[in-house]
């Protein structure tokens, strides 16, 4: 299957020495860990991974790519879930960890630029003085220009939006290696095409991101969190509709079904009732906090919650949302030996309750071990398969349980992917979801990197 | 000979933009037309009007979303969501006025296409970032559909995105799924009278870094102040400086209180206005309703980081001799002078660059929209990105050619 891009030699090599000195590695260790992420995908290593310190070595290392036709892969901490690091055609994997310097911070201006190898809990650190923070929590310590590119979100998305909303402006290595700019830290009205976005998302198929200007938010007064365990999966969900149609602006909210919370007690050594559970926290004002809390504990009484736990101190709250965070350690510690394959399909929330229900039905014939967690807020689960991939039939078992759930989703008008991406894994599962329009990005595909040297293979089939 | 052509349909407008691309006419894509005179003037053979597509198609309150039609009137839209206590949170501005159209005719595919927010768009986001999904038909006479009715998509590139703020260049929507949120119960303004430009951008600053949750900061000098039908507001004799704070009643009232203890040193008169009084501000202020803005004016919307607001606007009174007013915490300022054949273009660009921001003519005559780049001029690369952009979506150049740049 791998077809190793026919440029690839020692007088390349020898160029992009001349760029980046000693910061190359051929070894094939480096070579396999950078071809890998942390998906069940097989791993494609590059031909050479480069580690370059600059914008301007990023540029012209993508100028010599061009000039010979070799694939150009973007790399930042290897955590994406849909194999977008595989460099399928062999190639020039950039190691952007490097670029790491936050370049400036306006506190009154809320925003920040940071170098794409920044990760968002080196750049909270770095803010903590300011009274400011970066929101977008997607789990992993991943970097900036790699939540960029995949246009992460995670667990609360339903304050303060996803990547999509909280990138102001970047700058970007286009596939000839000219760097551009794309907007900038003004709040863009009308100066062309929005292509800031279009970058957003892009995983790495039409340029590198280098640098990126991002929106920040006051540190709220105020942090509470709360836990409740309902007595079934719609009394749960009720109270997420009911919550987010008061208007309640909680910051986040996620599901963890019976099977996760019995995950989740045996390895976090807590004592949660085994029943599906919702997990919230509140940012804001002292009053306006107690005010939300007060509303989502009512609601939630009404359906039938019981066991309504608050927790106001930092260290209560902490081990409360490490334990949602160990989710995933938890569930591979119920099939040791097994990796997660998390699936992310995405559904109006008001069929929610109708497609986990359905898809726990299809867990249970299917004979899998298999616990769901979501950010329910805005309708995103995951079902979190153990599988054993030495094992190939239970591999195929998986991934047709996988191609079911993202069939239902979709006759439920949802995607099959809500933040993970498509990468290599799902592109078909986006001919499936938006037909035409994959025509439509693949014009945009060929308009920005005609010869298809970034990162090929991902997201559209050119 | 020059038609105008109006389907009623999407399967119509298909057969419409298929002829069109075979016949290799160009075609001005206009929903009410309240916004022909934004932009670049066009000579289009044919006129395609979206009207005749309206109607609201699926709202589930809900869900909080809605999909209606793109030549569904805004104020139709408003009207059912006033209904179900719900609002689009970007707040989209009404420019029909200050465009010398009739107010309230606005169609939703013209605010997307024009990428149009309010003030709340500091805490909100602007119509892009509302914009969940859509059907259109390309430049190339195919239809296609991107992102769908739910928040979270990652499913390639977000063509949503791209479609936004494009002005009809790239595709023409049959239908636009966007979101719908709770409208506040409360909304109060906190005043303070008499700061300078600079002071008041600092003041704001602090109260939208702080955790009160400002939905909308703005400063108007005094001759500006004085135009406002709020009376608290034109009778101060002074410069106001206005933040909203929306929300339950006891939390607004809270974060109102506190926003005043942190302006409390600033040595300024504190006011406070209620529902009403804050509604009618906040929609003079969206609808630019507090510029003069008599015949013969030129109207500029200038976007820079909000910091340099208050500089930015000295530069500009000095270049034109005209008058502003500041949005979004001192990052959009509106930019009213004398009309003049170049409409004062080259110092405009020269304050805006400096600060690092962009600005767009919104109002002149066709003739002067045709003589200087209504939008931020691109450099090099981004100018070619845009023009393979554009190609990619309408090779034979049938939508709105020239209404961003002149040639794409």
């Amino acid at each position: 299957m791998t077809t190793k891009a026919a440029h690839i030699n020692d007088d390349l090599i020898e160029a992009l020495r001349g760029i980046v000195g000693d910061r190359l590695s051929l070894a094939e260790a480096v070579r396999e860990q950078h071809g890998r992420d942390e998906s069940y995908h097989d791993a494609f290593p590059p031909d050479v991974v480069v580690y370059p310190e600059t914008t301007d070595e990023v540029s012209d290392i993508v100028k010599l790519c061009a000039a010979r036709d070799v694939p150009v892969i973007p790399y930042g901490t290897g955590t994406s879930l849909e194999g977008h690091v595989a460099a399928l055609k062999g190639g020039v994997c950039i190691d952007l960890m490097r670029l790491d310097r936050i370049i400036s911070v306006n506190p009154e201006d809320m925003d920040v630029t940071v170098e794409a190898g920044v990760t968002r809990k080196k750049l909270n650190e770095d803010l903590r003085d300011t009274g400011l923070f970066f929101p977008i929590d997607p789990g992993a310590d991943a970097s900036i220009g790699g939540m960029t590119a995949t246009r992460a979100s995670g667990t609360n998305a339903v304050r303060y939006g996803t990547m999509r909303e909280n990138v102001l402006a970047m700058t970007v290595v286009m596939a000839d290696g000219r760097i551009i700019r794309t907007s900038r830290r003004a709040r863009k009205s009308s100066a062309g095409y929005d292509l800031t976005r279009l970058f957003v998302g892009s995983e790495g198929t039409l340029g590198v991101i280098t640098e990126i200007t991002l929106r920040l938010y006051g540190i709220p007064e105020a942090v509470s969190s709360a836990v409740c365990s309902f007595p079934d999966l719609e009394a749960a969900i009720e109270t997420v509709i009911s919550t987010i149609h008061a208007g309640v602006p909680v910051a986040r909210i996620e599901l963890l079904d019976d099977v996760q919370m019995d995950a989740i007690n045996k390895y976090s050594k807590m004592d949660f009732p085994v029943l599906p559970t919702l997990f919230f926290e509140f940012h804001g004002s002292k009053n306006g906090v107690v005010e939300q809390v007060e509303t989502v504990e009512a609601l939630a009484t009404d359906v039938g919650a019981s066991d309504f736990q608050w927790a106001v101190k930092q260290e209560d709250r902490n081990r409360l949302w490490q334990a949602r965070h160990d989710s995933l350690y938890a569930c591979m510690a119920l099939k040791p030996g097994s990796k997660g394959m998390a699936t992310d399909v995405c559904v109006p929330i008001s069929r929610l309750a109708e497609c986990i229900l359905e898809t726990r039905k299809d867990i249970e014939e299917t004979g899998l071990l298999a616990p769901i967690v979501g950010h329910v807020g805005d309708g995103n689960f995951h079902v979190i398969l153990l599988i054993d991939t030495e094992d190939k039939d239970d591999l195929e078992i998986c991934k047709a349980f996988n191609e079911r759930l993202v069939m239902r989703a979709l006759a439920m008008d949802g995607t099959c992917t809500g933040e993970h991406g498509i990468g290599y894994g799902k592109m078909d599962f986006l001919v499936a979801e938006h037909g035409e329009a994959v025509s439509v990005m693949r014009a945009v595909k060929m308009a920005l990197d005609p010869q298809n040297i970034m990162n090929p293979g991902k997201i559209v089939r050119v | 000979m020059s038609q105008t052509l109006k389907p009623e349909t999407a399967e119509h407008l298909l057969e419409v933009l298929k002829w069109a691309v075979a016949e290799k006419s160009s075609l001005d894509v206009r929903g009410n037309g309240t916004k022909q005179g934004f932009g670049r003037p066009m000579r289009t053979t044919h006129t395609l009007d979206l009207s005749g597509l309206s109607g609201i198609k699926v709202y589930e309150p809900h869900e909080l979303f809605m999909t209606a039609y793109s030549g569904t009137p805004v104020a139709d839209i408003e009207a059912a969501l006033r209904q179900n206590n719900q609002q689009m949170a970007f707040e989209p501005a009404d420019l029909g006025p200050l465009l010398g159209m009739a107010e309230g005719t606005g169609t939703i595919g013209g605010v997307i296409a024009c990428n149009l927010a309010g003030p709340r768009r500091i805490q909100a986001g602007a119509a892009r970032d509302h914009f969940l999904g859509f059907n259109a038909v390309s430049g190339r006479g195919e239809v296609f559909k991107s992102g769908g009715t739910v928040v979270k998509n990652v499913t390639g590139f977000d063509l949503s995105k791209l479609i936004a703020g494009s002005f009809g260049t790239l595709a023409v929507m049959t239908e636009a799924t966007f979101k719908v949120l709770p409208a506040a119960e409360k909304t109060r303004t906190v005043l303070a009278l008499g700061l300078t430009d600079t002071r008041a951008m600092k003041a704001m600053s602090q109260a939208l870094g702080s955790a009160n949750d400002v939905s909308g900061a703005a400063h108007l000098p005094a001759a500006q102040a004085a135009r406002s039908g709020v009376s608290y507001v034109s009778g101060a004799g002074q410069a106001v400086t206005a933040v909203r704070v929306e929300g339950p009643g006891p939390s607004v009232e809270h974060r109102c209180q506190a926003i005043r203890g942190l302006w409390a040193d600033k040595g300024a008169q504190l006011e406070e206005l209620h529902s009403q009084n804050s509604a009618a501000l906040w929609k003079e202020i969206r609808d630019v309703r507090l510029l003069d803005a008599a015949e013969g004016k030129q109207v500029w919307r200038v976007s820079v980081p909000p910091m340099e607001g208050a500089g930015v606007g000295g530069e500009l009174l000095g270049a034109s001799g005209g008058e502003v007013f500041y949005d979004w915490g001192g990052g959009l300022i509106w930019l009213a002078h004398d009309g003049c054949p170049d409409a004062n273009h080259d110092q405009v660009r020269a304050a805006v660059a400096k600060a690092g921001g962009h600005a767009t003519l919104i109002r002149a005559d066709a003739d002067v929209r045709g003589l200087v780049p209504v939008f931020e001029p691109q450099p090099g690369p981004l100018g070619d990105i845009t023009r393979r952009v554009k190609q990619g979506f309408d090779p034979e150049g049938v939508l709105n050619p020239g209404r961003m740049v002149e040639g794409v």
